[in-house]
C-alpha cells in the first residue's frame, strides 16, 4: 500500500494573525505511522487540526485519500460521515475531550453522531470498554477519573469507531511512567499498516517504538525528516527545533549510539 | 435573590414560569439552528463559568464583600438571548445540585435574574454604551451600569412577586400563606440590599470585566457592538492612569442611577400600594381578589400593617411637613435614601473600627477576601463530591430509578408549598425525616446543612411578620406594645415550616442521586436534547473551574505579601473572573472542535434510555399518591 493517507501541499495558516503553518508541505503513505516532533508552539496540534479537517488553511492544499478536504466538501453529510468515521483525534487536553457526563456516554458519542443503530452502539462500547481495560469506569463521571484514565477514556472515545487513520496530540504528556507506557504499548500495536497514526510528540525515548517516520518542526515549517534513527543522531537538527538542549539530552548506548560530542559540562563518568 | 421554596404560592410560580417559558423557547430555537452549533458548548461552559464566578467573594468599598449573579456580563458577552440559557442553566444548577434557590421556584427565579435580568442589563450596555469604541472607558462604565440595573431589575421583580403573595394568598382568618409582606414592606425591603451590596458586586464584576477584556481580548465584546469602531486610540498599557479617571465616571454614572432609582420604585410601589388599598374597600375590586384566592374572602378592612408601616417611615416629618411629604410614596423614597446612606455609615463605621485593630489582625482582614473565596470554592466542589459519594452508597432513596426519585419528591416539594395546614405541613416532613433514616443520610448532616441553615435564614425574615401581620393581638411586648397576632404567629410558622419541608426533601434528591444517570433517564421524559445536553455539559465543566478557580486564588494567596488596596482587590477579583471567562471561552471553542471531530453537525443524539420497569411504576404511584393525599388533607 503506498496510497498517500494525507497529502499537505504548501499549506499557510494564521490564528489571530499570527503566523501558525509557514509553506508547509508533507505527506503520510496510508499505513505509516508517523511522528511529528517540534518544541511548544511549532504548529504540531494546527496540522492535526487541519488533517482532522477542524480548521482550513489560508493557503494550500490538503487532500485525505486523494480527495481534497475543503470546508465546502464537509458540509456535505455523506462525506463529512465518512470522514469522521475515518478519522479520529484524540487532543491533547483529555478535559477538552471529555465532554460527557459518563464515561459510557463518552464513548457512545461518536457512533451516536454517525446515527449507529442501539444495539450496535451498546455492542461495541462494550467491546472497547473490555479491551481498552476502563469497563470498570463505564459509570463515572469525567471529574472522578485521574489524569492515566481520563487519557485512556479519550482514546477509547475515538477508537470506538474504529477510524483507519489515528491522530494523537502529545497522549503520553504529563502522565505517570505507568500511564505512559500503556499508550505506548497502544501505539506500538498498530505498527505493522494495521491503522494509520499521526502523532504529535517531544518524547525522545520511545520514538523508535511508535513511527515508522519523522517529520521534524521549527516555526511552523518542517526543519527536517527522515526515520526515528536518523533523527535522533542529527543533533544540530534536534537542538535547532529546540527538541533537545545541550545541558539535557538523552545519551543512547548500544546499537545507534549517538556520535561523541563536545559537552558544555562533565557528564558522570565521562 | 434566590427565592426559596414556600415564599411563593404554586399558582404563583406556575404563572412565572410560563412567562418564562417563550423566552427559554425562542433562545433554545436559536441555539438549536445549524448555525449556532458552536453556541451549545459557549452556553454551558458560560453557565459553569458563572455558576463559579458566583462564588466570588468581591470586596466592596466599606470593607464588606458581596456575591455577582454575572447576568451583565452573560449579556455583554453572549448577547440576550444565549444570556439568558446560560443563566437559566446556572440556577438550575444551584437548585438541584446545591440546594441554592427553590424548586418549584426555579421558573421564577429564571425570570427575575435569566430574563429580565439579561434583557434589562443587555438593553442598558447598549443604550449607554452607544457606538462608543470597542477599547473605550464609555464601554466600561456602561457595563458597571448594566450589571447594577440588571441585579435591581431583577430584585425589584421578586420583590413585587413577594408583595403580592399576602394579597392573593391567604386563608379565611386572614393568615398570609406564603411571603407574609406587602408591597409596600417587600419592596423597599428587598431594594435596600440590592442598591448596596449586590448591586456593587455586579458592577464591579461587570466593569471589571470588560475592562479585563478591552485589554486581553477585545474581539470578545464585538458580538454585542456591531457598530462600534476598533479603537479610537492606541492600546494603553494595564498600568496606566486609567482606573481613576473610569472609576470616577462609574461612581458619577452609579450616583445618577440611585437618585433615579427610588424614584422608578416609588412610581411601580406606589401604583401596587394604591390598587391594596382601594381595592379592599372596592366591592368590585374584593371579588376579583376573593376569585383569585380560591374564593376566600379577603379581610373586609385594608391591612392595618401596611399603613402602620408606611407612618412609621414618615412619623419624624409628618408634624411639619406639607402633605406630599407625608404620602406613603414619600415614605419608600425617604426610605431608600435613608436607607443607603444608614448602611455606607455603618459600613464606614466598620471600617474605621477594624482600622483601629492592631496591624496583625489588620492583615489577615485584608487578605480575607482571598482566602475566603478559595476555601468557598473548595468547600462547593467538596460538597458536590460528598453528594456523589452518599448517592452510590446503599440505601432506600439511592436505589430507585432516578426519574421515580425526581417527581416523587418533585409531588412531595409541591405538596409541602401548597398545603394550608400547618399539621399536614408537618406530617410531609416527618416523612422527609423517615425517607432520610432509610437512606442512610445522617440527621446530624440534615440539621446542621438544612434545619439550622434555613432557621437562620427564614426565621429572621419570617420574625418580623409576627408584629406586622394584621390580625387577633393575643400578646403585646411589654413597653414597645407590639402586638403579636395570632395570623401573624401562624404565617411566621408556614413560611418557616414550608422552608425547612421543602430544603429537606431537596436535600433528599441531592445526597441520594447520582446526575449523571439521572441525566441520560430525563431524555425518556423528551426533555429537550439540546438542554440535556447543556445541562449535563455544565455540571461537568463546573468542576473544571472551580478547580481551575481554586488554583488562582491559592496561589495568589501565597503570593501575597503586602498589603492590596481596596481598588486592587477589587481590581484582582475582576481580573480572576476575567483570567476565568478567558479559560472558558478557550475550552469552548475546543469543546466544539472535540465534538466535530466526532461527528457533531449541531444536532445532538443521544441514547434512549431503558423502559421503567412496574416496579418503579408502582414506586412512582406511591410517592404521587403520599403526596395527593397531603394535598387533599391541607387544602
Amino acid at each position: 500500500m503506498t496510497e498517500l493517507a494525507f497529502d499537505v501541499r504548501d499549506v499557510d495558516y494564521r490564528y489571530n494573525q499570527v503566523a501558525a503553518l509557514n509553506a508547509l508541505s508533507m505527506c503520510v503513505k496510508r499505513g505509516e505511522r508517523v511522528a511529528l516532533l517540534g518544541a511548544n508552539g511549532s504548529g504540531k496540534s494546527t496540522l492535526l487540526r487541519l488533517l482532522a479537517g477542524l480548521c482550513f488553511p489560508d493557503r494550500g492544499e490538503i487532500s485525505f485519500l486523494g480527495e481534497s478536504l475543503t470546508e465546502q466538501r464537509l458540509q456535505q453529510e455523506e462525506f463529512f460521515f465518512a470522514f469522521r468515521r475515518r478519522v479520529g483525534l484524540v487532543f491533547q487536553n483529555a478535559d477538552v475531550q471529555l465532554f460527557n457526563t459518563s464515561v459510557f456516554d463518552e464513548l457512545a458519542f461518536g457512533p451516536l453522531q454517525l446515527r449507529w443503530p442501539a444495539g450496535k452502539i451498546r455492542a461495541r462500547v462494550a467491546e472497547v470498554l473490555e479491551s481498552m481495560d476502563i469497563a470498570h469506569l463505564q459509570d463515572r463521571a469525567p471529574h472522578r477519573l485521574s489524569g492515566g484514565e481520563k487519557k485512556r477514556v479519550a482514546l477509547a472515545s475515538v477508537l470506538v469507531l474504529d477510524p483507519e487513520v489515528l491522530l494523537l496530540d502529545e497522549p503520553s504528556a504529563a502522565l505517570d511512567p505507568s500511564s505512559q507506557a500503556r499508550i505506548v504499548d497502544f501505539l506500538v500495536s498498530c505498527g505493522k499498516g494495521a491503522k494509520t497514526v499521526i502523532v504529535a510528540t517531544h518524547d525522545m525515548d520511545t520514538l523508535e517504538d511508535i513511527a515508522d517516520r519523522c517529520y521534524v518542526f521549527a516555526n511552523g515549517k518542517v526543519a527536517g525528516a527522515g526515520t526515528p534513527l536518523e533523527i535522533l543522531h542529527d543533533v544540530e537538527l534536534l537542538e535547532r527545533a529546540k527538541l533537545i538542549h545541550p545541558h539535557a539530552h538523552v545519551h543512547r548506548h548500544g546499537e545507534g549510539a549517538v556520535q561523541p560530542h563536545p559537552h558544555v559540562h562533565r557528564h558522570e563518568g565521562d | 435573590m434566590h427565592i426559596p421554596d414556600g415564599y411563593l404560592s404554586p399558582s404563583t410560580c406556575a404563572a412565572l414560569a410560563a412567562a418564562a417559558a417563550p423566552f427559554w423557547y425562542v433562545a433554545l430555537r436559536r441555539v438549536k439552528s445549524a448555525l449556532h452549533a458552536r453556541l451549545i458548548p459557549l452556553i454551558s461552559l458560560f453557565a459553569a463559568f458563572s455558576f463559579v464566578v458566583m462564588m466570588f467573594n468581591l470586596p466592596l468599598p466599606g470593607g464588606t464583600t458581596g456575591h455577582a449573579v454575572g447576568m451583565g456580563v452573560a449579556s455583554i458577552v453572549l448577547g440576550p438571548w444565549a444570556s439568558i440559557l446560560a443563566i437559566s442553566i446556572a440556577l438550575t444548577i444551584q437548585a438541584v445540585f446545591f440546594g441554592d434557590g427553590g424548586i418549584t421556584a426555579l421558573g421564577a427565579n429564571c425570570f427575575n435574574m435569566a430574563i429580565a435580568g439579561s434583557l434589562v442589563g443587555y438593553a442598558m450596555y447598549r443604550l449607554i454604551a452607544w457606538r462608543a469604541a470597542l477599547g473605550s472607558t464609555r464601554r466600561v462604565v456602561a457595563a458597571g451600569l448594566a450589571g447594577y440595573t440588571a441585579i435591581n431589575v431583577a430584585a425589584l421583580c421578586a420583590a413585587v412577586e413577594f408583595g403580592i403573595q399576602p394579597l392573593l394568598f391567604h386563608d379565611a382568618s386572614g393568615t398570609p400563606l406564603y411571603a407574609p409582606y406587602p408591597l409596600r414592606i417587600a419592596i423597599p425591603a428587598m431594594m435596600l440590599g440590592h442598591l448596596t451590596l449586590a448591586g456593587l458586586a455586579e458592577l464591579v464584576i461587570s466593569s471589571g470585566m470588560v475592562a479585563y477584556l478591552q485589554r486581553t481580548d477585545p474581539g470578545l465584546l464585538r458580538q454585542t457592538a456591531p457598530d462600534a469602531p476598533a479603537f479610537s486610540e492606541p492600546v494603553r498599557s494595564p498600568r496606566d492612569a486609567r482606573p481613576l479617571p473610569t472609576a470616577r465616571k462609574l461612581w458619577l454614572g452609579l450616583a445618577a442611577l440611585l437618585v433615579l432609582t427610588p424614584l422608578g420604585i416609588l412610581a411601580v410601589g406606589g401604583a401596587w400600594g394604591e390598587w391594596n388599598a382601594q381595592d379592599f374597600s372596592d366591592p368590585q375590586a374584593r371579588r376579583e381578589i376573593a376569585a383569585a384566592s380560591r374564593n376566600q374572602a379577603p379581610p373586609t378592612a385594608a391591612p392595618r400593617g401596611l399603613e402602620r408601616l408606611s407612618s412609621l417611615w414618615t412619623a419624624p416629618l409628618s408634624r411639619y411637613a406639607p402633605s406630599f411629604i407625608r404620602s406613603a410614596s414619600f415614605g419608600y423614597l425617604v426610605s431608600a435614601m435613608v436607607g443607603v446612606g444608614l448602611i455606607v455609615a455603618l459600613a464606614l463605621l466598620l471600617n474605621w473600627l477594624l482600622a483601629l485593630r492592631p496591624p496583625a489582625a489588620g492583615r489577615l482582614r485584608r487578605k480575607g477576601f482571598v482566602e475566603k473565596t478559595a476555601r468557598g470554592l473548595v468547600e462547593a466542589t467538596g460538597q458536590a463530591l460528598f453528594a456523589e459519594d452518599m448517592a452510590v452508597a446503599g440505601g432506600f432513596l439511592q436505589g430507585l430509578d432516578p426519574r421515580v426519585k425526581l417527581i416523587g419528591i418533585g409531588a412531595l416539594i409541591a405538596a409541602a408549598v401548597t398545603v394550608h395546614r400547618l399539621g399536614v405541613l408537618a406530617g410531609i416532613l416527618a416523612l422527609g425525616v423517615v425517607l432520610a433514616l432509610f437512606s442512610h443520610i445522617p440527621m446530624r448532616l440534615l440539621a446542621a446543612r438544612v434545619w439550622l441553615a434555613v432557621l437562620a435564614f427564614t426565621g429572621a425574615i419570617a420574625l418580623p411578620a409576627i408584629f406586622l401581620t394584621p390580625g387577633a393581638a393575643i400578646w403585646r411586648i411589654p413597653w414597645l406594645a407590639w402586638p403579636v397576632t395570632q395570623q401573624g404567629l401562624r404565617s411566621a410558622g408556614f413560611l418557616i415550616l414550608r422552608g425547612e419541608t421543602a430544603a429537606t426533601l431537596s436535600a433528599l434528591l441531592i445526597l441520594s442521586t447520582l446526575w449523571t444517570r439521572l441525566l441520560r433517564a430525563l431524555r425518556y421524559f423528551r426533555a429537550p436534547v439540546v438542554l440535556v445536553a447543556i445541562l449535563g455539559m455544565t455540571y461537568r465543566y463546573m468542576f473544571l473551574f472551580l478547580a481551575a478557580a481554586r488554583d488562582m486564588f491559592e496561589s495568589r494567596e501565597s503570593r501575597m505579601v503586602g498589603e492590596l488596596r481596596p481598588a486592587d482587590r477589587r481590581r484582582l477579583a475582576a481580573a480572576s473572573a476575567g483570567v476565568l471567562l478567558g479559560k472558558t471561552l478557550q475550552v469552548s471553542g475546543e469543546v466544539h472542535m472535540a465534538m466535530q471531530a466526532r461527528g457533531f453537525r449541531g444536532e445532538i443524539r443521544l441514547l434512549d434510555e431503558l423502559q421503567m420497569r412496574a416496579n418503579d411504576w408502582l414506586r412512582l404511584a406511591a410517592f404521587v399518591g403520599a403526596a395527593t393525599l397531603a394535598i387533599w388533607l391541607g387544602r
